[in-house]
């Protein structure tokens, strides 16, 4: 009891206060990382030629360790939040990305080809027919990405940018477990509390009528 | 109206459409029907441009349709898939409303077509209107895609096959139902089948083709009369037009698996014979395999000895029947005597089988119901 009073009072404030940090920069990449990763998986869906090209050159990319890409960016632009929303917000681009495309191209060709005999547009029928069928899909990866994202955040310490990581390199040059405990446990609350949140927004956002059948499958 | 003058389509070397001319009039009940591969669906997607022709013009109402813009050409067409695609993120009403949406229609407009559509189904509103179509039966979520087809009014209406992947009650109901509709709304309506049965109950006119060319466009009681060719003919099958009855022969009729003895076998063999094959009279044939008369129970009964033939009690008192004799005296001749059955004969006197009243009976149904 003693100890954990102790531990508030000398830790409480900075732990805010890097949760604080660590949330902003996961909502900061995951945003933009969302917002690009739906914009280009939709363009390399409507242009195949493009998707087979770029396609396994992203998933390559995609294997850099983020530890080398944040040290990378950090040569060039220096000890700035910005680093480090670059860098995760690419990484949280690649799942979004790569689910937009696949929920995409898997629409079953009937509901197209209904949609077009309809006279819809390109344009109607990405937002009346294929998004709204590839949203449990691209919901997928959004949620992938916002967890990735949450760990691969705990990378910002190592250019001394803050958030929960900031304990877990602390407490490992200091040879503290329960430092790095402050660090670790935070953070996987964080990345579960955040699935969770997504799995609501699922439900929220997936048209009733194939709710059922993801049900099912 | 829908004129296809010269219309070519390839794909590579293939020419799918093979410079197909013909018109089909305001109002009519068109049906494409021919066997798989032989350019009746590109036929039907020509028309709503979802395929374009390589050569030839299209026209509907005269107008030359590469010439119109062609997301507003399939607002004016009504179009049903073969798979029924209806939109599974979208409720029955807003699945019917998808074209008036796209022609900006107003709220009210919208959700008076609704109600208009599904009464026009005995689909009840509260029941149906806000329901998906994964919570609906294979035939009614095609009704619906039917409904959407017809929702903005369109002059004509495209079919595909859409009825093919229901089961032959609802399949039949829908047909009945799409004449109804037809009928009232006098649409005029392209509608692709393989099922010739389909084709002779809805069709106007039916357009039989074959290798990407028509082979045949006619009524289908023309069709039926006077088939093109013979693959015409043998699309048509059952169905072609029955001979003229005077024409049918006893071979029409036959009943072929019949049991026949030996007349040099003994009375015994011959009883059991008799009851293995649960018969009370057989037909006896000679070495040859030739008529020679018949064996009953009665027969046998009425003699003694275990050292009889056949021979020694058979009866030759029956009149049989050749092949090609006409099926009208065999049938005469069976109503008119106790015998079940009449004998035929082929012309060496061997035995082609016997005409039982139910066997007429059921070649009749046979003939008349398909």
């Amino acid at each position: 009891m003693e100890y954990l009073t102790k531990m508030i009072d000398l830790y409480g404030e900075s732990l805010l206060r890097n949760i604080g940090i660590h949330l902003l920069y996961v909502f900061a990449s995951v945003s933009i990382g969302f917002v690009l990763g739906l914009t280009l998986g939709i363009l390399l869906y409507r242009s195949e030629k493009y998707a087979k090209i770029i396609l396994p050159v992203l998933s390559v990319f995609n294997t850099i360790p983020g530890i080398v890409f944040i040290g990378i960016l950090f040569l060039y632009l220096g000890m700035k939040p910005a680093t480090v929303i670059i860098a995760l917000s690419i990484y949280a681009m690649f799942p979004v990305l790569k689910n937009t495309f696949v929920g995409l191209t898997n629409v079953e060709r009937r509901y197209i080809e209904a949609a077009r005999g309809c006279g819809m547009n390109n344009r109607q029928i990405l937002f009346r027919v294929e998004l709204p069928l590839a949203i449990p899909t691209i919901i997928g990866g959004l949620r992938m990405a916002t967890i990735y994202t949450v760990s691969w955040s705990v990378l910002a310490a190592m250019i001394g940018l803050g958030g929960l990581g900031e304990f877990i390199y602390q407490g490992i040059n200091i040879n503290r477990n329960d430092i790095i405990l402050l660090g670790a446990i935070p953070a996987a609350v964080l990345a579960i509390a955040l699935g969770l949140l997504i799995d609501v927004l699922q439900r929220k956002v997936t048209p009733r009528g194939i709710r059922k059948e993801l049900n099912r499958r | 109206m829908i004129q296809f003058e010269h219309v070519v389509k390839k794909y590579g070397d293939a020419t799918v459409l093979d410079d197909i001319s013909f018109t089909i009039e305001p109002g009519q009940f068109a049906v494409l029907i021919g066997p798989s591969g032989c350019g009746k669906t590109t036929t039907l997607k020509t028309i709503n441009r979802l395929i374009e022709p390589d050569d030839g013009t299209v026209r509907i109402d005269g107008d030359d349709i590469s010439e119109v813009n062609r997301v507003q050409l399939r607002r004016r067409i009504g179009y049903v898939i073969q798979q029924i695609g209806l939109f599974p993120n979208m409720t029955v009403a807003q699945n019917i409303t998808v074209v008036p949406k796209l022609l900006k229609y107003s709220k009210e407009d919208c959700d008076k077509i609704v109600h208009d559509m599904l009464e026009m189904v005995d689909m009840p509103y509260d029941q149906y209107a806000h329901k998906y179509p994964s919570e609906m039966s294979g035939g009614q979520q095609q009704r619906i895609g039917v409904l959407r087809a017809l929702a903005a009014s369109p002059p004509i209406v495209l079919m595909d096959e859409p009825f093919g992947a229901l089961d032959p009650m609802t399949r039949s109901a829908l047909q009945d139902e799409i004449l109804h509709l037809q009928k009232k709304l006098k649409k005029t309506i392209v509608f692709v089948t393989h099922d010739m049965e389909e084709a002779l109950n809805l069709a106007d006119v039916i357009i039989f083709m074959e290798n990407g060319k028509i082979t045949q466009m006619a009524p289908p009681e023309e069709m039926l009369k006077n088939p093109a060719n013979e693959s015409v003919k043998n699309f048509l099958g059952k169905h072609i037009a029955v001979d003229d009855p005077s024409t049918l022969t006893a071979a029409d009729f036959l009943r072929t698996n019949v049991v026949t003895v030996d007349s040099k076998k003994s009375l015994r063999t011959c009883t059991a014979q008799m009851m293995r094959s649960n018969v009370d009279s057989l037909i006896v044939t000679d070495e040859n395999d030739k008529y020679i008369g018949t064996v009953s129970v009665e027969d046998i009964k009425s003699v003694s000895g275990d050292d009889l033939r056949v021979a020694d009690v058979l009866k030759n008192d029956r009149e049989t029947f050749r092949v090609d004799d006409d099926a009208k005296r065999c049938f005469d001749k069976l109503l008119s005597t106790k015998d079940n059955y009449v004998i035929v004969l082929k012309h060496d006197d061997t035995v082609a089988g016997i005409i039982t009243k139910t066997s007429i009976a059921k070649a009749l149904a046979e003939r008349l119901w398909g």
